[in-house]
């Protein structure tokens, strides 16, 4: 069995095998580092099939499962060879009185298997809440989505709730979703639009630079 | 009659239902089902005919939907619990279903039944810009539409702001627009002199309570209008939702479900989005009481459907439903271009064709992707309903729209994901006059024409 094995289980969505084999590939001496970044690699030839829908939602889903199983597994290994390099820590959801999150979904999943920390807080999210869970994690983004036209303002919100707390500095606010613009992140006061979540892992880093 | 006789059965199911990890239900419950029955049903996308003529794969893509919405059920998230149906409570609702309604009033009402595939009858045309537009151009853009010689129901712009006030969910700015939205809708018709005209408002309540705040016979939504119960993709539903679909019942308008499956998302291809699209007209009856089911399935990355990806399942889910229910269905077009372009009035021309040709109602137009403010105008919708019109009368077949819908393809599909914006509805209406530029009609003339002589036989 060898790495290429793995590579083709965590591909195909196939969690718990990828788990064992990850194992034994650790028992066989195999650097933990470097199935990371195999499999990083891996993931992002997932993600470039999902952004031309040559596959679909529920595959890179598996796939995105399957990465995340197997770094639970390497995760005290890599922490004793120095660790794995963490781009960013994200508090994501989607605003006050939005129910849809699909959008959400798959930018966290493209941000965690690319090397982001990420606390997902579902959906119908406080702007409040956005703020305590960042400063709780120490984030560095606070990203929000809305579908609505009529809970975009709940980005917004969380901008205003920021200056008014003092502390707008702190954060990099990305917000996204099918209704929302450049236009509207720029007359918002956000740091980042990401249109797509195939952007994302580039984007982000790149505002992070900026700070 | 309509199912609401079960809703408080629904209701109970929603909170005493199986439980279910929110997490869990589309990865573990609804995906592996979706594909299951694809298998099973043998339902095989066919990229070469986007208007497909296989009676056989019609029906057994009614059969898979009625067993997704059998064994996966609808889930809410808010009681975290699964309301599920038994096979003889579908076939109750079926056979409880009425295949036709009379909607509106007076001199405006207007009649809505069931289609047949290559029915000569026309289909019923509701026509929305579906998107948001600014505060000065809303009643405009109404009455542009209710100008429409063809439109027999009115789904209205939505308000983005109220008085200068920007629109939040739940808060009192969003009632307030809500009210503006259906006086500047029923002002228009009754400055147009069709008062009574059929409407679906009001969409720009995202929140129950802006709904349920403009529920008033003699200044509001009527009892003859109709308004809509949106559902949570894929297969969820929440409390916000169900208080929608009882509040509409109690008071006594049209209730009509409002779904779009996501192609690329959790449906997979082609074959799971026409599946899930037929079993949310299932669902729409059963849970919601729905009298008129409103299908959007679009395309992940475009927000589209009128690429042939898209329209393969409307064109098969259209056929499923016609085959085997009475129920009523509107298929609604979402573009990728935008006004006063070319590719959008193909687009258009693609959606209604294959629509009516497939025994779907038509619900046009959502231009420019639905995403961008003021950027869709009646005359997308114009052309889409001529094109219903006509073929229904002419009596095409599916073999030919087939090759109509590909002759149209081949003008504009390779610019779906670059596709031009276009122009926004003050740039191609006289706003005054609610009325096309002069420009904007040629473009609509020169189109027309030229789809004219692809086989279309206009009426007029």
């Amino acid at each position: 069995m060898s790495l290429e094995n793995l590579n083709k289980l965590v591909k195909e969505g196939e969690t718990e095998d990828a788990k064992v084999l990850a194992q034994q590939l650790l028992q066989d001496g195999i650097d933990p580092l470097k199935m990371i970044e195999t499999l990083t690699q891996t993931m992002a030839r997932v993600g470039d099939l999902f952004a031309k829908l040559e596959i679909f939602l529920p595959e890179i889903m598996l796939c995105g499962e399957a990465l995340t199983g197997v770094v639970d597994i390497l995760s005290p290994y890599l922490d004793a060879s120095g660790g794995r390099e963490i781009k960013g820590k994200v508090v994501i959801g989607v605003v006050k009185g939005d129910l849809h999150e699909i959008g959400k979904n798959i930018v966290k999943l493209i941000l965690e298997t690319n090397g982001f920390v990420v606390k997902d807080l579902g959906y119908d999210v406080d702007s409040l809440t956005f703020i305590k869970e960042a400063e709780a994690m120490k984030a560095d983004f606070i990203a929000s989505s809305s579908l609505m036209t009529t809970t975009m303002p709940g980005q917004l919100e969380i901008i205003e709730i920021l200056k008014s707390k003092g502390i707008r500095d702190q954060f990099k606010v990305v917000i996204g979703g099918a209704p929302t613009s450049q236009e509207w992140a720029d007359k918002i006061g956000a740091d980042l639009y990401c249109a797509h979540a195939k952007s994302a892992p580039e984007k982000f880093p790149a505002v992070l630079d900026n700070k | 009659m309509s199912t609401v006789y079960r809703h408080w059965e629904i209701i109970d199911r929603a909170k005493t239902g199986k439980f279910m990890d929110e997490e869990d239900f589309l990865p573990k419950r609804f995906y592996p089902t979706l594909k299951k029955l694809i298998k099973k049903y043998e339902i095989k996308y066919d990229p070469q005919n986007p208007c497909p003529t296989d009676d056989s794969m019609a029906d057994r893509v009614w059969q898979a939907a009625w067993e997704l919405f059998r064994d996966v059920g609808y889930y809410n998230t808010d009681s975290h619990r699964i309301i599920e149906v038994a096979d003889e409570e579908i076939k109750e609702a079926l056979y409880m279903a009425k295949d036709q309604y009379i909607v509106g009033g007076g001199k405006d009402a207007c009649l809505m039944k069931h289609r047949s595939v290559e029915d000569p009858e026309p289909p019923f045309c509701i026509m929305s810009p579906d998107i948001t537009v600014d505060e000065k151009y809303h009643q405009s853009m109404c009455m542009a539409y209710l100008k429409e010689p063809l439109l027999d129901g009115l789904c209205g712009p939505i308000l983005e702001e109220t008085f200068g006030h920007l629109i939040e969910s739940g808060g009192p700015t969003e009632i307030s627009g809500c009210i503006q939205h259906i006086q500047n809708q029923k002002m228009a018709a009754r400055l147009l002199g069709r008062p009574d005209t059929f409407m679906v408002a009001v969409g720009t309540a995202e929140h129950d309570a802006g709904q349920i705040a403009v529920s008033n016979n003699e200044w509001g939504v009527q009892k003859t209008d109709a308004r809509l119960v949106g559902s949570l993709t894929e297969f969820k539903t929440a409390d916000t939702l169900l208080n929608r679909s009882l509040h509409y019942a109690q008071y006594g308008c049209f209730t009509g479900s409002l779904t779009g499956a996501i192609y690329g998302g959790w449906c997979g291809g082609s074959e799971g989005t026409a599946i899930t699209t037929v079993a949310y007209s299932l669902i729409g009856l059963v849970i919601h009481g729905a009298m008129f089911n409103q299908h959007f399935p679009f395309h992940l990355n475009y927000v589209s459907n009128t690429t042939r990806e898209l329209l393969w399942p409307i064109a098969m889910a259209g056929q499923a439903l016609s085959r085997n229910s009475k129920l009523l269905y509107t298929s609604n077009g979402f573009a990728n271009a935008g006004p006063m372009t070319e590719m959008l009035f193909r687009e258009v021309a693609a959606h209604a064709l294959v629509s009516t040709v497939t025994g779907w109602h038509l619900w046009e137009m959502a231009s420019t992707r639905n995403k961008y403010r003021n950027r869709a105008t009646p005359l997308e919708a114009r052309l889409g309903c001529e094109v219903g019109h006509a073929v229904a009368r002419q009596k095409m077949t599916r073999e030919q729209a087939n090759e109509i819908a590909n002759r149209l393809l081949a003008k504009y599909e390779d610019r779906a994901a670059d596709a031009p914006m276009g122009s926004e509805y003050h740039e191609c209406y006289d706003v005054a006059k609610a009325l096309p530029t002069v420009e904007h009609l040629d473009m609509f003339r020169r189109v027309k024409d030229e789809i004219s002589q692809m086989g279309i036989d206009f009426l007029y």
